[in-house]
């Protein structure tokens, strides 16, 4: 009797609480946004994924809540669209591979340039360091001032260490793409 | 269902789709969430607005296509399937489409049965680029071998498209395609549309066109190994293995081509040929017998099941069938009428039917057939229905009657009314033409007709909407009029034209006119073609009155002569001649020749009648059909004889050229003749050589075109030791070998001999060869080659240096004329020899005479001759656009015409490729010389097994192609004539 309500609920839920949402995943090629979609929409983790030519899209459920996420190719050929596909959406995820700390400068340039888009004026801003499980990779404070992110003041930051292979810290994730969902 | 009404309402919408409100209504794809229902409407104008032409500017089909991205992944089936289609079609208007590679790849696969895969597939295909391809091999290779046939056929067709941006990539599908192609997939279940239900199941179909598509695809990956496409034409050509009707349609025209190409392939082609004539599918047979019967040189043997089989459709209920093996019937007659004659029967039931293009051919079939008898009962027949049908088919049959006018010229009057009759039909200008150009014919070789035929065509241009038509029957008034009875009958019919008409038929009239006048001994015509001249000089127009005045200057010239070269010559050069010079001239090697101009005083002059005669002839043979059925598909249009002998001579300047800047080769003088290419390694081989034969006038020289195709080695002194079979005729000069060949960058070996028994020497000879080199493999890391090689060898086939390398075609405008001039001067050798090697220059000869050689010699008699004065001519001639099947045939070639009026000397007619000047001045006197020669010829034709034939003098031309046939068919020895002279003595 009781599951039978729940279902009910659900339902209404659903039917008139339903909220769509859209968020936006960029970043530099190899970085791991497919990889991390893919866990985040209940998929298995895979170490060969392909390169992703042009975008993937994948809704991911929570509650009555749908994420709808765009995942962007992060090859340099792509790099000139990931305004295009950031304009109006409720969030911007920003993916940065912490074990190659070389790339970080980088990754730092094409976050500015995406940033200082008129088009995405106040779209909050998400920055996820990604592949926390491995071991030579930097901290969440190191990754904060080498992507200079307190520069950034027209929107909202945040920042988190995350490992899509452990999915360590997927949670937090999710519970800050919920807090734009009803805007 | 309440469908039907709803379609209505949307076709009503659809009809007023505009472009910019669409664009406008585009903002509805990024609403959220997506209403699948109103996107689907709105990508249906869109794809409306695509099919019917409508361009969207770049930056609106880009704005379109990302608003379309949004809607990708929809659980919505139809709509995803939408979404596909019109991705497709904006693919080469918008900008960075590559962005949906990814997301579509998901819908290739996805659920086996979701309805949207070949959509995606499709898709797929047109987004990616030459760099993206490999991204999407996998998906590809397994969506070729899926058992579903429709999303197979979309990954094959899909390959086919991409071939020419990635062939590499693709043709690494070839097992994949190979599979598809054996595999017969009849899958159960009904056959729906597939709009159903937006649940999206892929409807199955159990069609075997997956076949089709993959026989496509894997002759586009083979095409340029030919032993890959016979094996191809093999294993698929076995009953049973192919099942799509299609695809063997694709098999058969294969399978012709290769015939063609290869002429060792002919015999077991042509068994596979005869095989799918008996094939349960219509298709199959029609394209078989069409592809027999367009057969070069096909000959009654090989013929006679196709046209059986054509013949067992004639009676056929359905009019489609009937139609199709009428009209191959109907080409075929025109090449052997005799082969067909045994459907006669059959057709003669059809010239009634109610279908007027049967009738058409059938009516057209039997004039080309039939027997004068048989004529005028034909005519009849035809003119019951002429104004029932359209033009193309009246041109066909004029052109029918205008063959029969030569052929039975005691039929004319009935052909004449038959003509003028529909000659005031309406009609368009090419039909109109075609009925003038008859009557032409008939004024010109029919004299009975003349009067007749003149007074028609007088009453036509009275009332003649077509400039140009106008302008040639008056010219032709012109010419023929003043010969007539009763010339001033026509000055009143041409006069009326100079106050009726345009201008350009006035200056034409005055012309005409002026024929009348100039020359007339009746003073009363004189004058008053002189007062009507005068009138003319009044005319508005410049060109007339230039016209008249210049007449009326010649008019009243004392001296007639002057008047009558100028207005009467019945003279003109010989064109076929003046054309060859003309391109001999402009296309010369050598700078001194532009040095004097073109002298036109050595074209010979030929009177009218010279040239009507020749004309005839043509006509008669003249067997171009009209209505051409389109050539079968992937049969490559062979150039026309005109460009292949531009090119040929292209070639061989560009080759006289890197041989002259060799000293050494240099030295041997000019390069008499080059070969076509011989390719002694197949095109796949580690290393590939092909051999041209350069022949000089005291030397062979072999070029070897060596190319190494295996990566990271290099080939250091790189030799070819060539071996011939008869030591005692050539003595190897020297050897040049090529110094480095890096991956892919062929390079040249020359290998030179010298003819022992100097220049007069034909010597022929089989090559062993093998390449000797130094391989080298380079360093990765510094991309040198090591320091140490290793010598080692390989074996190449073997090739012929044959009678045929030494023969250039020649150039001659008139056979007999030339043959009775060596007559006088040569020599006269009769020999029987044993036709044994036969096939070894009927492959040779091809590519060096082809069609061009054949035609030079049109409808002339031919001798084996061998002229020792005349400058090697290249091959031209306009007349090369003969078809292809000929009337005799020797070794499969088509070397071999009827003798002109079953009279004189046949023959095979060739000249030597030798330095003929120098020779002849060296012998200077010597009758030796000659007789020297006959033997060189003699060893020569017996070594090439060339068939000659003589003495068929007296009989007809049916008779003396049946000798031929026979000769070559059951390799019975034959007589050789053969005449050699050295006019310089
Ligand atoms: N160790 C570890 N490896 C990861 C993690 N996330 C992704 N990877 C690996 O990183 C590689 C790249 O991952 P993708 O998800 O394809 O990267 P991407 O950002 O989508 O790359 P593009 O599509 O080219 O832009 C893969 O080999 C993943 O297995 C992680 O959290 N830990
Ligand atoms: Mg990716």
């Amino acid at each position: 009797m009781a599951g039978l309500f729940r279902k009910v609920y659900d339902w209404l839920m659903r039917t008139f609480w339903a909220l769509e949402m859209e968020v936006t995943m960029v970043g530099l090629q190899n970085a791991g946004k497919t990889s991390l979609l893919r866990v985040l929409a209940g998929g298995e983790f895979t170490l060969d994924s392909i390169p992703t030519v042009g975008f993937n899209m994948k809704r991911v459920q929570r509650g009555h809540v749908t994420l709808k996420c765009w995942d962007i190719g992060g090859q340099p050929r792509f790099r000139n669209m990931w305004e295009r596909y950031c304009r109006g959406v409720n969030a911007i995820v920003f993916i940065v591979d912490i074990a190659e700390p070389e790339l970080i400068p980088q990754a730092k340039e094409e976050l500015h340039a995406l940033m200082s888009n008129q088009t995405l004026l106040e779209i909050p801003l998400l920055v996820l360091g990604n592949k926390s499980d491995l071991p030579q990779r930097m901290s969440v404070d190191e990754l904060i001032d080498e992507l200079d992110l307190k520069s950034i003041r027209d929107r909202e930051v945040c920042c988190y260490g995350i490992s899509a292979k452990e999915e360590t810290n997927l949670d937090a994730v999710v519970q800050f793409l919920m807090k734009y969902a009803n805007r | 269902m309440s469908y039907g009404k709803k379609d209505e309402d949307a076709d009503l919408g659809l009809v007023k789709v505009d472009r910019t409100q669409v664009f406008q209504e585009a903002r509805l794809f990024n609403s959220s969430p997506i209403q699948p229902r109103r996107c689907r409407i709105l990508l249906t104008k869109i794809a409306l607005l695509l099919y019917t032409g409508e361009k969207f500017p770049k930056n609106e089909a880009t704005t379109l296509f990302f608003g379309i991205s949004k809607l990708f992944q929809n659980k919505d089936a139809s709509l995803r399937q939408m979404v596909h289609l019109v991705i497709k079609e904006l693919a080469n208007s918008a900008e960075d489409i590559i962005m949906v590679t990814s997301t579509i790849m998901k819908d290739t696969g996805g659920s086996t049965d979701a309805i949207f895969r070949p959509n995606a597939i499709r898709a797929l295909c047109r987004i990616i680029d030459a760099t993206t391809v490999q991204s999407i091999e996998r998906v590809m290779k397994t969506a070729i071998v899926d058992k579903n046939p429709s999303v197979s056929s979309a990954a094959l067709v899909s390959s086919y498209h991409l071939l020419p941006i990635a062939k590499d990539v693709v043709k690494r599908w070839q097992s994949e395609t190979q599979e598809a192609a054996a595999a017969s997939k009849s899958s159960s279940g009904g056959y729906s549309l597939g709009f159903s239900s937006s649940a999206g199941n892929l409807p199955m179909n159990n069609s075997t066109m997956t076949q089709y598509h993959a026989i496509g695809l894997l002759y586009q990956m083979r095409s340029s190994d030919r032993m890959a496409l016979v094996k191809m034409v093999q294993q698929f050509g076995a009953a049973g293995v192919v099942k799509s009707p299609a695809a063997l349609t694709m098999l058969v025209r294969l399978a012709a081509q290769l015939a063609e190409e290869d002429a060792s392939l002919r015999k077991p082609m042509m068994q596979l040929l005869d095989g799918w004539l008996r094939h349960k599918s219509e298709m199959v047979n029609f394209e078989a017998a069409k592809a027999i019967c367009d057969m070069r040189d096909v000959t009654d043997a090989e013929v006679n099941q196709a046209v059986h089989v054509l013949q067992l459709f004639l009676t056929s209920p359905r009019a489609v069938t009937k139609f199709a093996a009428l009209r191959i019937l109907h080409n075929f007659a025109s090449f052997k009428p005799q082969a067909v004659n045994v459907c006669n029967p059959d057709i003669e039931l059809l010239i009634s039917n109610s279908n007027r293009s049967i009738a058409t051919f059938a009516i057209t079939t039997l004039l080309k057939t039939g027997n004068e008898a048989s004529v005028d009962r034909l005519m009849k027949q035809v003119s019951g229905f002429m104004s029932e049908i359209t033009d193309e088919f009246k041109i066909t049959i004029v052109e029918a009657i205008r063959t029969l006018c030569l052929k039975f010229p005691s039929k004319q009057a009935g052909m004449l009314t038959f003509l003028s009759g529909i000659l005031r039909d309406e009609g368009g200008y090419d039909f109109k033409r075609a009925v003038v150009e008859s009557m032409f014919d008939l004024i010109k070789f029919v004299p009975d007709s003349k009067e007749d035929a003149l007074a028609h065509l007088c009453e036509f241009i009275e009332d003649c909407e077509f400039t140009k038509l106008a302008v040639r029957i008056l010219h032709l008034i012109g010419l023929e009029g003043p010969k007539c009875s009763n010339p001033t009958k026509y000055i009143r019919y041409i006069y009326n034209r100079v106050v009726l008409e345009n201008a350009i038929v006035r200056a034409a009239a005055v012309t005409a006119l002026a024929k009348f006048g100039v020359g007339q001994k009746d003073p009363d015509v004189k004058s008053s073609v002189r007062v009507l001249l005068t009138r003319c000089l009044d005319d508005v127009d410049d060109e007339v009155r230039d016209r008249a005045a210049l007449n009326l200057k010649l008019m009243s010239e004392e001296d007639d002569d002057m008047a009558l070269d100028f207005v009467k010559n019945e003279s003109m050069f010989s064109l076929p001649t003046f054309e060859h010079q003309l391109v001999m001239y402009v296309t010369s090697d050598d700078q001194a020749a532009f040095e004097s101009p073109f002298d036109i005083s050595k074209i010979p002059i030929v009177t009218r009648e010279q040239a009507d005669a020749e004309d005839r002839t043509k006509k008669l043979t003249a067997t171009a059909p009209t209505l051409k059925a389109p050539k079968a598909g992937p049969t490559k249009s062979s150039a026309s004889s005109a460009e292949a002998a531009a090119s040929a001579s292209a070639q061989a300047q560009r080759y006289a050229q890197e041989l002259s800047e060799i000293p050494e080769i240099q030295e041997f003088g000019a390069v008499l003749k080059s070969s076509p290419i011989v390719e002694l390694t197949e095109a796949e081989t580690e290393y590939v050589v092909n051999l041209v034969k350069h022949i000089f006038k005291e030397h062979i020289v072999l070029q070897f075109e060596v190319k190494n195709t295996l990566p990271d080695t290099v080939l250091e002194n790189v030799s070819v030791v060539a071996t011939p079979s008869e030591e005692d005729e050539l003595e190897e000069a020297f050897i040049m070998e090529a110094a480095r060949l890096a991956t892919d960058e062929p390079g040249k070996v020359y290998v030179a001999f010298q003819k022992i028994n100097g220049e007069g020497a034909l010597p022929v000879s089989t090559f062993s060869n093998v390449l000797k080199f130094t391989s080298k493999e380079i360093d990765p890391s510094t991309g040198e080659p090591e320091a140490e090689g290793y010598d080692d060898e390989y074996e190449i086939s073997e090739f012929d240096l044959t009678g045929s390398d030494y023969i250039i075609p020649t150039f001659a405008s008139n056979f007999s004329h030339l043959w009775e001039q060596i007559g006088a001067s040569g020599e006269e050798a009769e020999e029987t020899l044993q036709l044994g090697g036969m096939k070894s220059i009927a492959g040779k000869q091809r590519g060096d005479m082809g069609t061009g050689h054949a035609n030079m010699m049109d409808h002339r008699c031919h001798g084996a001759t061998r002229k020792d004065t005349l400058p090697p001519a290249r091959r031209w001639d306009r007349r090369a656009r003969q078809p292809k099947h000929t009337y005799a045939q020797i070794a499969g070639q088509e070397r071999v015409r009827r003798p002109r009026g079953g009279h004189g000397p046949d023959g095979l007619f060739l000249q030597i490729g030798r330095d003929d000047k120098a020779h002849g001045a060296k012998r200077g006197g010597e009758r030796g010389g000659a007789g020297d020669c006959v033997g060189g010829m003699n060893r020569f034709s017996r070594r090439c097994g060339i068939l000659m034939q003589q003495e068929v003098a007296g009989k007809s031309r049916r008779g003396c192609n049946d000798y031929l046939n026979s000769c070559t068919n059951t390799m019975s020895s034959v007589s050789v004539s053969q005449k050699s002279s050295s006019l310089v003595t």
